[in-house]
């Protein structure tokens, strides 16, 4: 149990890893500030300034792609480099490797934002990105897979940690999802567009297929692997239960492939395929409170670190957004609630209690626990990271309650028929009552966005301490 | 950490103090896991749910009984689009009375019946609003350089009950030829435009005013399609230059005497072809035209 005094910076390949979580400060400022941006173009369509290369349709892809490509991705390098180096007590496999992936996945990020920008998409829910893109992810993701299984064969420890086996489940789908989902023939070498290799309904199914299994993979399991190494360390406390670990990891990567087509209810697709995805969502439930389960009862017997240590608090609030979520997800994939939640806000209102309470505040607390560690100081300052984590909790529940109220508001609008049977309200009605909730809304976007620069200023203070130490000055590991 | 070694762990530890606890699984988390099985199963049962070859489960005890669109009873199994078709049939038949009324009463009876124009005004603003609001806005109110105001007296192609049902079956398009089909340089332009400024009282040279009144009702050929009183002609849709009301030449938003001769000559220079309105005849029914023009007559402001 006990590790030799090598410093873990010998020991480990911390570099990679310290360019991927400034990347991950980088992404979060740039994906959120645009976010917030278009929030106020929708409430104030003046914003546009009609300047094509603003407009909502092409920075909304350059919001998402670098919110969870960018920042997402980047956080769940850092993290799963980090945590497969550490729980099997070996360098990376490859150093090369490690390189080659963040410039590789950073040059993506900054690729696909531009062809938003300049107005090319492959239309693509999530998988925007023109083909030449894709070819550049597959193989940044293949070396990915290399240097992260490579890693694992030379672990010291013979059993495979809980979190890296969420993070090789992750690893594995995505690979599936993002080559399946992009197959496409290019109109020629030299043109960014491509026709899909699918069609109609199989088209549309393929798209939610990924579209719902990115949400599944990328920001549920991997993220739990991630929740998996950092709450029980944080809490020094061992995991709650092995069994539970093991019975919903395989529950949820058995049920989340079946799902996607819950994205498609009351459309022009079978019936039964709408039935199974309704019900395997509603199957997917307590597999996925299990991850939420073992992370909260972990802490079980010491409840008193939720208000001594601000780590801690964002690691259990982002674990009640997930359970939140996660509930939430499967009531909106009946068909019922689904006609009335259908394309109105409530949708944006669930992606973004998942994004942002879920993905976010997690990654938030990945990386208090973990910044120090990697330039082998103490974060700058406690109460600046309290002030992030209130200023989040704040933004998350302005951006949610808006997005409910105004999203259930709309699906009860299309829907009013008057005595007479005629619709009550015309389209337009529904979309000016909707305009003090988007407002409501893009505040909320200003509080999260604050809480992630206050973040950047204490990391920055942080790291500036930490070069100024000599390496190896102070005891590496917890 | 010590501690853990007091517990019940798996024995396994990972990164110094990383361990699993043995604990079961809690049994309520089980139990609840059953229930969303055993609720899936029913659904299953109830509804078209699994893939059977070429075919799949259809369901049992749901079905669903509609009139399809060649006026056939079917009756199968659950799916959405029977369902779609049962709930349609049934508003239909809801509303039919109501169509049938309108359609069976002229024009002026529906305006003075108070529960005719109850379902007039409710049908009416719904298809307003999915079919008109989009050019001549929400209220009705018009947009210039867009579509005229339907709220006021002013008729364009006429603002009896017919016109409107006729401009709304068959749909407008006003034209106007570069200046009138004449050959008028520009400054007899300029002063036909201050002529038509002056017709309405909006600031003009009077002197170039008096010229474009010859130039309008001679050389320039205005009067032909506008009327010797250029207060427009309805059978030709020309507009009524009399008024203070403005399609396409923005006269009100010109800040000065200028730029409104400007604003009114570009219009008599380049003629006119935007103002098209499509015709609605084969996509609303005959009722629901019907329907439409009253609303717009009554709910709006019909005219002469």
């Amino acid at each position: 149990m006990t590790t030799a005094s090598v410093t873990a910076n010998e020991q480990y390949n911390y570099e990679v890893i310290r360019k991927f979580a400034i990347m991950t400060l980088v992404w979060a400022v740039v994906g959120m500030l645009v976010g917030v941006y278009i929030a106020f173009e929708l409430a104030f369509p003046v914003l546009n300034f009609d300047i094509p290369y603003i407009t909502f349709g092409r920075l909304r892809p350059v919001h998402t792609g670098a919110v969870i490509f960018g920042f997402g991705g980047s956080i769940l390098f850092a993290t799963s480099y980090y945590i497969v180096q550490r729980t099997c007590q070996a360098r990376l496999f490859s150093d090369g490797l490690a390189n080659f992936t963040f410039w590789g996945w950073q040059a993506i990020i900054v690729l696909a934002a531009l062809n938003h920008v300049l107005g090319f998409s492959q239309g693509r829910e999530y998988a925007e990105m023109n083909w030449q893109i894709d070819i550049l992810i597959a193989i940044v993701w293949v070396a990915y897979i290399v240097n992260f299984v490579g890693t694992l064969m030379k672990r010291k420890e013979s059993h495979i940690y809980v979190a890296n086996w969420f993070f090789i489940a992750f690893l594995l789908a995505v690979a599936l999802l993002h080559i399946f989902n992009n197959l496409a023939i290019p109109v020629s070498l030299t043109s960014p567009y491509s026709y899909s290799l699918f069609a109609g309904a199989q088209d549309a199914m393929t798209q939610w297929w990924y579209g719902h299994n990115a949400v599944g993979f990328y920001l549920t399991a991997a993220f739990l692997g991630m929740m998996y190494y950092f709450v029980p360390k944080q809490a020094g406390r061992p995991v709650y239960s092995y069994r539970l670990s093991i019975v919903h990891f395989w529950a949820l990567i058995f049920m989340y492939m079946w799902a996607g087509t819950h994205h498609l209810h009351w459309t022009a697709i079978p019936d039964w395929t709408s039935t199974l995805a309704a019900t395997f969502s509603i199957m997917l439930l307590l597999p996925s409170w299990g991850g939420m389960i073992n992370g909260i009862m972990t802490l079980s017997g010491a409840w008193d670190k939720l208000r001594t240590d601000p780590v801690m608090r964002f690691l259990i609030v982002s674990l009640s957004f997930y359970g939140m979520s996660t509930f939430e997800g499967p009531m909106m994939s009946l068909k019922d609630v689904n006609a009335l939640s259908h394309y109105t806000d409530w949708t944006v209102g669930h992606v973004h209690s998942g994004a942002l309470g879920w993905v976010a505040m997690i990654s938030f607390g990945a990386l208090y626990h973990m910044v120090p560690k990697l330039w082998n100081t103490r974060m700058y300052s406690d109460k600046l990271i309290n002030v992030h984590f209130w200023l989040a909790t704040i933004g998350i529940l302005l951006y949610i309650t808006a997005m409910w109220i105004s999203g259930i508001m709309q699906g009860l609008m299309w829907r009013a028929f008057d005595d007479f049977g005629n619709l009550q309200y015309s389209f337009v009605e529904s979309v000016a009552a909707m305009h003090p909730f988007y407002v409501m809304r893009g505040i909320g976007g200003v509080f999260f966005l604050t809480g992630v620069l206050v973040m950047c200023y204490n990391m920055a203070k942080t790291i500036r301490q930490g070069k100024v130490e000599p390496a190896g000055a102070v005891p590496a590991a917890a | 950490m010590s501690d853990n070694a007091s517990k019940n762990t798996t024995g396994h530890v990972w990164d110094e103090d990383l361990a699993e606890l043995t604990n079961p699984l809690p049994n309520w988390w089980l139990w609840a896991f059953y229930i969303t099985i055993i609720f899936s199963v029913v659904y299953w049962i109830i509804y078209p749910a699994w893939p059977m070859g070429k075919s799949f489960t259809k369901g049992m005890g749901n079905t669903i009984t509609y009139v399809n669109n060649k006026g056939e009873t079917k009756t199968t199994h659950w799916n959405m689009r029977a369902k779609l078709m049962k709930e349609t049939n049934e508003a239909v038949a809801a509303q039919k009375p109501w169509f049938d009324k309108v359609a069976a009463t002229p024009f002026e009876e529906i305006s003075k019946n108070a529960e005719l124009m109850q379902f007039v005004q409710s049908a009416g603003k719904t298809l307003f609003s999915e079919n008109c609001a989009a050019c001549h806005m929400a209220g009705g109110q018009g947009k210039l350089g867009l579509a005229p105001n339907l709220v006021d007296d002013s008729w364009i192609f006429g603002g009896t009950y017919e016109k409107i049902q006729e401009t709304i079956t068959i749909g407008r398009h006003g034209i106007m030829p570069p200046k009138g089909g004449s050959q008028i340089n520009d400054e007899q332009i300029a002063q036909v435009a201050n002529y038509v400024l002056s017709l309405s009282g909006e600031p003009h040279d009077a002197e170039a005013a008096k010229a474009g009144d010859a130039i309008f009702h001679g050389e320039g050929m205005c009067a032909a399609c506008h009327g010797p009183d250029a207060k427009g002609i309805p059978e030709m849709g020309s507009a009524n230059l009399t008024d203070k009301i403005w399609l396409w030449a923005d006269v009100p938003g010109a800040p000065d005497q200028v730029a409104k001769v400007k604003a009114v000559s570009e219009v008599i220079t380049n003629g006119l072809s935007r103002g098209k309105m499509p015709a609605w005849g084969g996509r609303l029914s005959p009722e629901q035209i019907k329907v439409l023009t009253v609303y717009v007559h009554d709910t709006l402001g019909g005219g002469k």
